[in-house]
Order: C-alpha cells, then sequence, then structure tokens
C-alpha cells in the first residue's frame, strides 16, 4: 500500500460525498414534479409520451399497482430483447453478419438485463450485433436502472408519507427518472469518455498486421499437433461510449466487450477510470440526501449515508491491503512496490490502473450491484477474492445499485429499529411510524429469499457433477468461491464474475437466468409491500423511548445489523471458499 | 432461416417466461392478502 494509493481513494470518498448533495436535491426536486432547469425540453416529451401511452400522470397507485405495472413492463421489455437476439441476423447494424443467439443464451440474457444485472455468459463482441447492443442491452440498461430509481422513491413515499394508500405512479416515477436523471447525465459522461478515447462508431471490426507475428502451436483431440502462423489482428469497434456511460451510471455493468473495462476502448485512461468509479457511486449517494429531505430528516439522510460509507472503507482497506501483498508462492520474483512497479498480486490486473485503482473499483462496483470490472476478480488473492464476494453477499446495500441500494438498505433499518425496540421494550418506531409484525415478517422474507436461492442454486451445483462442475476449471475451495459467486453475483443482480468456468452452458444459462429473475423481482416485491404498508400509518409522536436514526448510536446499529445478518448467512459457506484457500495458499497449495 | 433445433428451446425459453410472471403476480397477491388475512 502506498501513500499515492490511499490519496486516490480519499480524493474519491471525498468527490461522492461532495457530490451527494446536489445530486440528491435535485432528484428531490424530480419526483417531487418541482421545476428543474431542464424542464423547457424535457416536460414537452415527458407530455408527449403519457399521450402516446395513454398514461394520467395524475392517477396515484397502490403498492400492488405500483408492482403490477412494474412487472408488466419488465415482462414486455425482456420478450422485447430474446426477440431481438433470436432475429439479429435478419436485423439491421450487424456488420459482422453474427448468427442469431441460442436461445438459452438469449433467455439468460434477457433477463440478466431485464433485472439489470448484466451477467454476460458470451463473447459480446463475437456475439451480439450493434443493433442488440443498442436496441436490446443499452435500452434496458436505462430502463433497470430507472425501475430502481423509481422503487427506491416509492419506498421513500411509503415512509414519508401519512394515512395514506398509495406510493405514487410508476409510469410517471419510470419517466422522470429515465429522463431527467439518466439521460442528461449519460450523455454529458459519453462526450467525456469519447474525449478520453473512447470509441463510438458503427464500422466493420478492423483488420491489423502484427508488428510481431507469433506461431501457435495446438493439440487436436485426435492428438496431431498443429503450428499456425499469426500475421494479424481483428480489433473490434462499436458505438461504444454511448453504451459505456449508461453501464457505469445505471450500475448495469455489461460491457461492449468481453474484457469490460480493462479494455482500453471502454475504459481507456487513468481520468476516464476515475470517472466510471465516480459514475458507479453518484446516484446511490445522492439518494440517501433524497431520502433525508423527503422524509423530513435530512440527519437521516446523513446517518445512513454514514453506514455506507464504513461498510466501503472497510471493504476497500481489505481488499486493497491483500492485493498489495505479494503471494508467497513466488519466491523468486520481486513483488515489491517501485517506481517502475506496482508490487504485489498483478495477475489478471492492467498495468495501467495497478494494485490501487483495480482493489478500489472491485470494491465499488460490487458495494454497488454494478458489475463492470476493470481487473479480473478470479485472480485476486483469496482475502481479496472475499471482499467482492462479500459485498454482494451483504446484499449490495453500501452505496448500492440505483434505487436498489437504498431500498435494501431500508430494510435492513427496519430491521435495526425492530431490534433497538426489542432491546429496549417498547413498540419499534421508524421516522414515527410504528413498526409492526408484518412489516418485520416482509423484511424478513425480503432477507431471507437472497440467501435462500444463492445457497440452495450453489448446493445443486455442487451435488450435481454434470451439470454445475463439468464446466468448471478451478476445482477445490477455488471453484467452490467460483459457483458461490457465480450465484451471488446473479442473485445480487451484480453480474460480474469470477470467471474460471464456461457459464455458457444450459445448466448455468437457465439456472443464473432463475436466480437473476428470482433475486430481482422476489424482493422487490416484499420490499413494496413495506412501503405500501408503512405509508397507510399514522405519525406518532417522539417520546424519550423513541430509538433516534439521526445519530451516531444509530450508524453503528444499523452497520452491526448488516455485518451479523450477512456473517451468520454465509460465513459456512465463506469458510469453505476464500477463507479455506487463504489458509491453503500460505500452506504451499493453491487451486 | 432459424435452425430447427432451436424451435423447441425457444418453446421453453417463451414457456418459462409466461410462468415466471403470472407466478410473480400470485406473489404479489400473496403478500397482500397476507396483510388483510392479519387484520
Amino acid at each position: 500500500m502506498s501513500l499515492n494509493g490511499w490519496l486516490q481513494i480519499a480524493l474519491f470518498i471525498a468527490i461522492i460525498l461532495l457530490l451527494a448533495k446536489p445530486m440528491g436535491s435535485y432528484m428531490t426536486r424530480v419526483f417531487d414534479r418541482r421545476r428543474t432547469w431542464l424542464d423547457p425540453v424535457l416536460v414537452p416529451c415527458e407530455r408527449l409520451l403519457y399521450r402516446l401511452t395513454g398514461v394520467d400522470p395524475n392517477e396515484e397507485m397502490r403498492w400492488t399497482q405500483y408492482a403490477v405495472a412494474m412487472l408488466v413492463f419488465s415482462a414486455a421489455t425482456l420478450i422485447l430483447t430474446y426477440a431481438i437476439q433470436r432475429l439479429q441476423q435478419f436485423l439491421p447494424l450487424n456488420p459482422q453478419h453474427l448468427a442469431a443467439v441460442a436461445p438459452d443464451l438469449a433467455f439468460n440474457t434477457a433477463v440478466s438485463f431485464t433485472t439489470n444485472t448484466n451477467w454476460q455468459a458470451y463473447t459480446p463482441e463475437t456475439t451480439m450485433s450493434y443493433l442488440t447492443q443498442m436496441l436490446g442491452l443499452a435500452t434496458h440498461m436505462f430502463w433497470s436502472a430507472a425501475i430502481g430509481l423509481a422503487l427506491a422513491i416509492a419506498f421513500i413515499r411509503g415512509i414519508a408519507r401519512r394515512e395514506m394508500k398509495t406510493l405514487g405512479n410508476f409510469w410517471v416515477d419510470l419517466t422522470r427518472g429515465t429522463l431527467w436523471v439518466l439521460l442528461p447525465i449519460s450523455i454529458v459522461f459519453a462526450v467525456a469518455l469519447t474525449s478520453q478515447g473512447v470509441i463510438q462508431n458503427f464500422h466493420p471490426y478492423t483488420t491489423a498486421k502484427l508488428v510481431q507475428p507469433q506461431t501457435v502451436t495446438a493439440t487436436g483431440s485426435d492428438g496431431k499437433t498443429t503450428t499456425t502462423a499469426v500475421t494479424t489482428q481483428t480489433i473490434a469497434q462499436g458505438p461504444v461510449a454511448s453504451q459505456e456511460a449508461i453501464k457505469m451510471l445505471g450500475t448495469n455493468g455489461g460491457g461492449f466487450f468481453n474484457a469490460n473495462s480493462a479494455h482500453p476502448f471502454e475504459n481507456p485512461t487513468a481520468l476516464s477510470n476515475f470517472l466510471q468509479m465516480l459514475s458507479i457511486f453518484l446516484i446511490p449517494a445522492g439518494l440517501t440526501v433524497t431520502l433525508g429531505t423527503m422524509v423530513g430528516s435530512p440527519k437521516h439522510g446523513w446517518a445512513v449515508l454514514a453506514a455506507m460509507t464504513i461498510l466501503w472503507f472497510v471493504g476497500v482497506f481489505v481488499c486493497y491491503w491483500a492485493e498489495a501483498q505479494p503471494n508467497p508462492l513466488m519466491h523468486n520474483v520481486d513483488q515489491r512496490a517501485s517506481l517502475t512497479q506496482s508490487g504485489g498480486n498483478m495477475e489478471g490486473k492492467e498495468v495501467r490502473f495497478g494494485i490501487v485503482n483495480s482493489a478500489l473499483f472491485a470494491t465499488v462496483t460490487t458495494d454497488a450491484s454494478c458489475g463492470a470490472v476493470n481487473s479480473m476478480h478470479d485472480s485476486f488473492t483469496p482475502l481479496g477474492g472475499l471482499v467482492p464476494l462479500t459485498n454482494i453477499m451483504l446484499g449490495e446495500i453500501v452505496f448500492g445499485g440505483v434505487g436498489a441500494g437504498l431500498y435494501g438498505m431500508l430494510v435492513f433499518v427496519v430491521i435495526a429499529v425492530f431490534i433497538a425496540g426489542l432491546m429496549v421494550g417498547r413498540t419499534p418506531e421508524y421516522l414515527g411510524k410504528k413498526i409492526e409484525a408484518y412489516d418485520v415478517q416482509m423484511a424478513m422474507l425480503y432477507l431471507l429469499i437472497f440467501p435462500l436461492i444463492i445457497l440452495g442454486f450453489a448446493a445443486v451445483a455442487v451435488l450435481m457433477p454434470n451439470l454445475g462442475l463439468s464446466s468448471l476449471l478451478n476445482h477445490g475451495p477455488h471453484g467452490l468461491s467460483e459457483i458461490l459467486y457465480a450465484y451471488a453475483s446473479a442473485t445480487g443482480n451484480n453480474g460480474s464474475a469470477f470467471a474460471g468456468s464456461n457459464w455458457n452452458t444450459h445448466w448455468y444459462n437457465y439456472s443464473l437466468g432463475f436466480a437473476m429473475f428470482f433475486g430481482r423481482f422476489m424482493m422487490i416485491i416484499p420490499m413494496l409491500a413495506i412501503a405500501g404498508n408503512l405509508a397507510g400509518k399514522k405519525i406518532v409522536p417522539e417520546t424519550a423511548g423513541t430509538f433516534p436514526v439521526t445519530t451516531p448510536l444509530f450508524t453503528v446499529l444499523l452497520t452491526s445489523v448488516i455485518v451479523i445478518v450477512g456473517a451468520l448467512t454465509f460465513f459456512p459457506a465463506l469458510s469453505l471458499g476464500p477463507i479455506l484457500e487463504h489458509l491453503l495458499l500460505h500452506a504451499g497449495h493453491t487451486f | 432461416m432459424l435452425p430447427e433445433r432451436y424451435f423447441m428451446a425457444d418453446i421453453i425459453a417463451l414457456i418459462t417466461i409466461a410462468v415466471l410472471f403470472p407466478l410473480s403476480l400470485l406473489y404479489v397477491s400473496a403478500c397482500d392478502h397476507l396483510k388483510g388475512s392479519r387484520r
């Protein structure tokens, strides 16, 4: 670890904390339908959309109506994306004449992008046409993020409203989140990325002549050895910048190229890398301020932001420390940091980004449900890889995905105030609302579904060698970590992978597709049920026995509840995966 | 033309989608009913 590295980390979080207030205030104005400086351009667009779709923007929805609208929209767009992939060979903007995507992979990818996961079991540049990437995938990056944003706002309204049965209008929240928040920032961000060298074109792939031709020797299944001279290289092109911006801002993570943000056309410079990390946390950090403002308790928003920042710091500290350590099995290699090398564990990392920007990116992308990567998490040290895995298993509520992070955190808040109420023997209250049996039942349903899906599917994959193990390339505890990571990433709608396996099999395409679907919608519905129930409650006056949710004590309690719930749920599995691998590494074994 | 062997796989994928979303609607109804049953 170096001073330079820590200064970069400090600069990153300082900018995020500085941007939280203006971003949060802007989003409050957008969702309260107050005037913004973009109104002259966007209000006519908004009205036109409502007129074309027959939406009454003044209609209020109960939580069930809100949920049904969200499900109907998700179903329609999922089928659209499936169809685009299956028919891409007949559609335009396919200069490489790529064939139709296979059905199981098309199913997996359609679910993946609908649920904001962006799990990619395919190599984009050899599988998806430009039209599929733009119309099938990038549009979902806007919609799925806007849905997350709408749901978080609905939850906040549930807390803020008194004796009302409604949470707002899903179609209005979806439209305003897309038009006022995601689209303008993405346009500015895409231009900034192109200034750094991110490409944006519809060209066919370029063929370049190698300066140093290579010779590749391969042994076929018949045992014969063939030698091929490689003199050219195909360089993929495409409309990358426009997708890259929403990929990060919407905490989507689906790369235009297989190497994701490690590819120089997606992430060319240190500045583009820094901007990409900032854009992941921008909206989630702002939403804590929106929470505080809309519920009339700005300090509560800051207390939640403080809990997120503490958990983020612990993660980045452990990951940076672990990756800065030399590999104990490489005795005769200089792994010390110096002016000419990063030192530490550089396997799977871009030399351009080094240890600190790889560890920070990995922590940020898994704190949020982004899943973009600028280094290969599979190559991290066992403890370094434990951090992204744990971040996902905590529910990605440390800043979290756009909207999803905040509503996940608010479910933990409900549990935290419930526990605080139990400790002092009073009916728990949250900002004047009594937390009753139904709220806790729904919160527990939300919290229990998550590990049930991850551990259930992982157990089946491990116990069925023909299904889950046949395509695995690493075995032992590292192989278990890869399977655990895959299901955690899918269920948490993260989308990053520990790689190390061919995930493009029937079993993984369908089982991970189900994990993504259930991880998204089976958790959203109980969350909305809590919001709907809270909206209908009266406000009870604060008394000496009320647990304040604006103090450092609340922040500590919230942080503890998150860690304890996560640790109790996943520690046994983690101890058989990365923790065991760490112990075996220092005993001289590697996997 | 789309390969014929994919036809059944397409049907399976679409049926899966067609089943998952109505199940989610049932889940919404069940969560709402749970609240009503406690009154």
